[in-house]
């Protein structure tokens, strides 16, 4: 297997952009581009999309052609677009490393795109329903923000965790995000001013919710030979892990507190690239609600389980603290357009090992960071992990 | 100039409709037909294996545990135990708008999981601060009139 680097990365700024679909794609693009002054577009062997619900929310299907023509790309190697919901964006990623690692690309465009606020917002809302089983759970009103609150609630129920200590992770976060130029969401908050936002779904409040956003990331991955050529600050692709535990339906998901794919997945994850929590430094977690920010941290073993809570209300996951939690913001500033989520992921770890980020959220001396994208009800979870320093030896087997 | 005239109206997408497949009267359009004619008969049913003994639910052609065919139809046991619940009041499906807020669950009915279920509905008659985790809830079968003369059958619980 080669080695594989992340080049270059490119964004829009996430929020309700008065853009539309193709915009928000040629706007990420040129930055992409503009980011890798060595790069001829020629060069660029391959393309893979990250997008959600184009069909149901912009009426557009057979996206990554699309994408390609409003760049000015031909595609020689590999041209797909990923959609697991919320993941899109780290599986375009993950499609894309495996194709330079195997020696069937050598250099990839990976490109995030969605644009979630339309005019018929009642009908983009009524889209979200067809993540769960829209035949079963669907007519039950089965959206995110009921779903993560019954999370919460068995949380809650099994472990003690409170709603400050929920309220906490959106003021970890809106302090990263308040220096985030690219982020939807720019101010500081408080816990109070959490608690007392408006009710969504209790225990959640509109504070404790990402956004539908909408917004475009990029970045380009290359082989070790080529991103020399591209870049003096490659950033390694170290390996990844994917899961889904036969889970869709409500029926599948046993305890709600208990993340067991994300358990599953880290554990793949840790022996693949024989990483420890404990060397991990930046993690770019998907914080999709405050609760699902609690439970990664129990998941990705940085704390015991149950304790998640009790990890931020320690201050353990802010710079300084035993790891980094979304020094971007996380979705939780930054916005949650679907399918470029993963990748704007992928572009905050970029930008912490090159420096190019604002002091007061940049992780200084960090070596080693991992993204964590998940889908839906929490069903499907993957991550990534890069580093500064190139792994001596990829693998993708034990 | 040639001008091109668009209806005044246009249908209910039926992407926007959760219960597209289903037709009591017929035709037939999925082959868990028996779920709904039961649900009009007022039972909320579902496919049992008859190979391996799971419970599936949805009920399924195939049983996911051992890709056995062999299933049978058999009703969820009515009374069951509330496991977690909120509210819907924002971004509410269009189809169901009309009545949020309004408590979303999910409840175990009988002897979960190796033999029973864990499902959605909807709470009409309970106002969250009147609920908590563990209180005994039945299924109750509802029916979804329209749009039309369209008569169609669902379930949401009740607290006992
Ligand atoms: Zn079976």
């Amino acid at each position: 297997m080669r080695n594989v680097a992340l080049v270059a990365g490119g964004i829009t700024k996430f929020g309700v952009r008065e853009a539309s679909w193709k915009d928000l794609v040629q706007e990420a693009g040129k930055a992409v581009f503009e980011d890798c002054p060595n790069l001829d577009r020629k060069d660029i062997d391959s393309l893979i999309v990250g997008a959600s619900q184009p069909e149901r929310w912009v009426y557009q299907t057979h996206v990554a052609p699309l994408v390609a023509e409003l760049l000015g790309i031909d595609v020689r190697r590999v041209i797909a677009r990923t959609e697991v919901a919320c993941a899109s964006g780290q599986a375009a990623i993950r499609y894309a490393w495996l194709s330079i690692a195997t020696g069937l690309s050598d250099v990839a465009l990976v490109l995030g795109v969605e644009k979630m606020n339309t005019k018929f917002m009642d009908v983009s809302q009524t889209c979200m329903v067809n993540v769960g089983n829209r035949e079963f759970d669907g007519p039950n009103g089965f959206t995110a923000p009921p779903f993560f609150a019954m999370v919460a609630q068995r949380h809650m129920h099994e472990y003690g965790t409170t709603n400050e200590q929920l309220a906490m992770i959106r003021v970890k976060n809106a302090k990263y995000g308040a220096l985030n130029p690219y982020a939807q969401f720019q101010k500081e908050v408080t816990v109070e001013k959490v608690l007392g936002s408006r009710m969504i779904s209790p225990p959640l409040t509109l504070l404790d919710c990402s956004a539908m956003t909408d917004g475009a990331a990029a970045v380009i991955l290359a082989s070790e030979e080529r991103a020399k050529e591209l870049t003096d600050t490659p950033v390694w692709v170290l390996g990844g892990a994917q899961s889904v535990l036969h889970a869709h339906t409500v029926n599948q998901m046993g305890e709600l507190s208990e993340w067991l794919g994300l358990r599953e997945a880290a554990k793949e994850f840790y022996s693949l690239t024989k990483l420890e929590p404990e060397k991990i430094d930046i993690a770019e977690v998907h914080d999709c609600f405050t609760i699902s920010e609690i439970i990664e941290y129990e998941e990705l073993g940085f704390c015991k389980k149950g304790e998640g809570g009790k990890f931020i209300e320690e201050g353990q996951s802010y710079i300084g603290g035993k790891v980094a939690v979304n020094p971007s913001g996380g979705l939780l500033s930054n916005g949650h357009p679907l399918g470029a989520t993963g990748i704007r992921q992928a572009w905050e770890v970029l930008m912490q090992f090159r420096g190019d980020v604002p002091k007061g959220r940049y992780v200084d001396g960090a070596k080693v960071a991992i993204a964590h994208n998940l889908s839906g009800m929490a069903q499907l979870h993957h991550i990534m992990g890069y580093s500064i320093e190139k792994p001596k030896e990829l693998k993708f087997g034990r | 100039m040639r001008t091109i005239k668009l209806p005044d109206t246009i249908k209910l997408p039926t992407l926007l409709d959760p219960w597209d497949q289903q037709e009591p009267s017929g035709p037939d359009a999925t082959g868990i037909y028996n779920f709904y004619r039961n649900l009009a008969e007022g039972d909320l049913t579902t496919t049992k294996c008859k190979d391996c003994g799971k419970m599936n639910f949805p009920p399924t052609m195939l049983c996911s545990n051992c890709l056995s065919n062999n299933l049978e139809w058999v009703k969820i046991p009515e009374e069951g135990e509330l496991y977690a619940f909120s509210v819907m009041a924002l971004g509410v499906p269009l189809i169901i708008d009309t009545y949020a807020p309004f408590v979303v669950a999910i409840a175990r009915f009988g002897d979960y999981p190796e033999n029973g279920v864990q499902i959605s509905g909807i709470i009409f008659d309970s106002k969250y601060e009147e609920l908590k985790i563990g209180d005994k809830v039945k299924w109750e079968v509802i029916e979804i009139q329209g749009p039309g003369e369209k008569k169609r059958y669902w379930y949401c619980f009740r607290k006992i």
